[in-house]
């Protein structure tokens, strides 16, 4: 028996510092007052516009930590750039994880960064919430610390394809795209959701990058007479495509675009409001970026950065940092990671009043965010679509 | 500037202290986190980067850009044979060097068909936008725009993802392959090597087979780099095309000609310092890259002949003689 108590005596104290370094893992980077978020992006560099979805979402902790923050704990970002470069954002990483020591991570712009990052923090363990990246291999297959807070390529491929079948008695339907991993990672998705609603596309068209002319294109599809066309193009080629289908009388044709194209600038691009005026775009927010729904948004971005010029990418982060602090909230004060991640993954239906879809985490499925609107121009001025004629 | 001759007591401390380094480096991890760890890796695959290419623009005097293409083939063979022919990452180092003088060979033939300056900087150039193009449009084997990512790896029991043991892995492939080059500068070939940067047709005239010498070097060149691609793709996991673009051919080139052109040592200090800097620099997002031109500039100005020309004026052990010194 002595010998008994002995050897647990033995073994409680050899145990004791593993579980003491569980428990201090647990509430690294934070404190009674402070959590601390690594937010890493392209802060530098030709990627660097897209850190404005970053700027958008540390306004929204300056907000938070305005109002008291979460259970008295203020939201302090560690901010790291990546330059969108994979060798940088995995020092980023490592600083933030080993140097750092933050509690989480939020944030990534860059899908092939994110990607590079994902065994690193994987392994590391603490929450990361990618909040900009699109990449369905990021947060697929499922890792248990890592949640996607944006429509993944996949949601916005199944939404171009939702968007045209929900026009009534399309079943002609044609995809233009670049013969990039880009393009396909919109048209694939499009082309799986069409097959699953029993329609085939009966053109499949390729239209390289930086070609100025799209006649002979436009030519095949005049012969097809599609109800409706896919085009997965940059925003340079779709104005070329969209002036050369007006210039062979197929201007009446609606064509659905990707993420990548703004729905302004393609009007700015052609310089003629007929040539667009039948085209859509997949747009992840509730309203036009200077409507009523987003001013508050703005507004909010303006009062902590007075400097920042707005874009469509300023706003596309704040839904995933509401979601996190709901989350934070729902934890309590006795906070760690473990817990946070369990509160993210009972994250349901969560309306962020700024992204069109709603975050939905579940243990099996950390992809939150399903679908996206489209907007498109209805009585000549940009408007927000759920589906068809069917304004947001 | 004048430099001292070093003596043969100096020559055999410069000796010692090629030794010493690595062994005083093994003790590195003991103070060192997983992102220290992670910067004092990439400072050893830069050292490797820059030593082949001095060797091609500060030995051989051959205006050529083609290093960034032995990188990219160097870490694309790692990761495709280790991703798609499921090979040990380990074996894949020699492999890797040797499709990148493969490379160094495709790239000494514009070379030896008496191409020379501008017209070879840009044939070279052209070579490396080439490839970059091959990785974004041979998906099946390179995964295109999505990268290739390298299989999870145990090695005596340890993931190789642990920052450590590629530490130690990536000294022992440095150090071999400097003191390789080292060897081989101070030889009768290295000899030849800077009589052909020297005047070529002056070399021929003394019976050197100048088109042989340029061939082995960049053959050479492309095998050191192309080992330092290999260590590359072990270091961030996931091989991308943008990593071998023209950035990373400047930050290359700046890392040539901060350490001195041509000169061992300087590969070392440029690679050492240009690796750092940036992460000293993350203190000011946004205008890091300002700061690295400005200091890059300042160090060009100030020491034109680099940062190895200011340890030859401390010390004589420094210097770099490519031929027999006398005892």
């Amino acid at each position: 028996m002595n010998k008994l108590t002995t050897f647990l005596t033995a073994a409680t104290l050899v145990a004791a510092p593993a579980f003491a370094q569980d428990d201090a893992w647990e509430t690294q980077g934070l404190t009674d007052d402070a959590i601390t978020i690594g937010v890493m992006g392209p802060f530098s560099g030709n990627a660097s516009s897209y850190s404005k979805a970053l700027i958008g979402m540390m306004a929204y902790y300056d907000k938070v930590n305005e109002e008291g923050g979460v259970h008295g704990r203020k939201l302090v970002a560690v901010q790291e750039d990546t330059a969108c470069d994979s060798a940088k954002g995995l020092a980023a990483a490592k600083k933030l994880i080993s140097q750092d020591e933050v509690f989480m991570l939020q944030g990534n712009s860059c899908s092939g960064v994110a990607l590079a990052l994902r065994p690193t923090i994987e392994e590391a363990g603490l929450p990361w919430i990618v909040a900009h990246a699109v990449s369905d291999s990021i947060s697929d297959p499922l890792a248990a610390n890592i949640f996607h807070g944006v429509p993944t390529g996949r949601a916005n491929g199944y939404a171009m394809a939702a968007f045209v079948l929900s026009k009534p008695d399309t079943k002609n339907v044609a995809i233009i795209e670049h013969s990039n991993d880009w393009a396909h990672s919109y048209s694939n998705p499009a082309r799986d959701y069409l097959k699953e609603h029993g329609v085939e596309p009966t053109a499949e068209l390729t239209m390289e990058r930086g070609q100025t002319d799209a006649t002979a294109q436009v030519l095949k599809l005049r012969q097809n007479k599609p109800d409706f066309i896919i085009a997965a193009l940059y925003e340079a080629e779709t104005a070329i495509f969209l002036r050369d289908l007006k210039k062979y009388g197929m201007g009446d044709i609606p064509v659905m675009g990707t993420a990548g194209t703004d729905l302004e600038n393609t009007l700015k691009r052609t310089g003629d409001f007929e040539t667009v005026q039948n085209y859509y775009v997949i747009h992840s927010y509730v309203d036009n970026l200077d409507g009523e729904k987003m001013k508050p948004w703005g507004d909010m971005i303006h009062k902590y950065y007075p400097d920042e010029e707005l874009s469509t990418f300023s706003f596309v982060s704040i839904g995933s940092a509401e979601a996190l602090v709901s989350a934070l909230e729902a934890v309590g004060p006795d906070l760690t990671r473990s817990k946070l991640i369990a509160a993210l993954e009972e994250v349901r239906d969560f309306d962020t009043g700024i992204l069109s879809d709603p975050i939905t985490w579940t243990p099996e499925d950390h992809q939150g965010v399903k679908g996206s609107a489209v907007a498109g121009f209805v009585d000549g001025e940009p408007t927000v679509l759920k589906a068809w004629g069917q304004p947001y | 500037m004048s430099t001292t001759m070093p003596t043969s007591r100096q020559r055999r401390l410069r000796t010692w202290a090629f030794w010493a380094v690595p062994v005083l480096l093994l003790l590195t991890p003991l103070a060192t986190n997983a992102y220290t760890q992670f910067i004092i890796n990439g400072m050893l695959i830069s050292i490797l980067v820059t030593l082949g290419f001095t060797l091609v623009i500060g030995n051989l005097g051959q205006l050529a850009f083609a290093n960034t293409a032995f990188f990219g083939i160097g870490a694309y063979a790692s990761a495709i044979l280790s991703a798609k022919l499921g090979l040990p990452w380990i074996m894949t180092i020699p492999l890797a060097g040797a499709l990148g003088a493969l490379g160094g060979f495709l790239a000494s033939s514009a070379a030896l068909r008496g191409i020379r300056s501008y017209y070879l900087a840009i044939i070279t150039l052209a070579f490396g936008e080439l490839m970059r193009w091959a990785y974004l449009h041979t998906k099946p084997l390179t995964g295109g725009t999505d990268g290739l990512p390298l299989p999870r790896e145990t090695m005596f029991g340890i993931s190789l993802s642990d920052d450590t043991l590629k530490f130690y892995i990536f000294l022992a492939v440095t150090v071999v392959l400097v003191k390789a080059t080292l060897n081989l500068l101070r030889s009768r070939f290295g000899r030849a090597v800077m009589a052909v940067r020297e005047n070529e047709v002056a070399t021929a005239s003394l019976a050197i087979p100048t088109a042989r010498v340029i061939l082995t070097t960049f053959i050479w060149s492309g095998f050191v780099v192309g080992c330092a691609g290999a260590l590359f793709a072990r270091h961030v996991g996931h091989v991308f095309p943008e990593s071998f673009g023209m950035l990373h051919l400047i930050a290359s080139f700046a890392m040539v000609l901060v350490g001195g052109l041509g000169s061992v040592l300087g590969a070392v200090l440029g690679a050492v310092v240009l690796t750092a800097l940036p992460e000293y620099l993350r203190a000011f997002p946004g205008m890091e890259e300002l700061f690295f031109g400005l200091i890059v500039a300042a160090v060009l100005v100030a020491m034109p002949l680099g940062l190895a020309s200011l340890l030859r004026r401390l010390s004589p052990i420094f210097v770099e003689r490519y031929y027999r010194e006398e005892s």
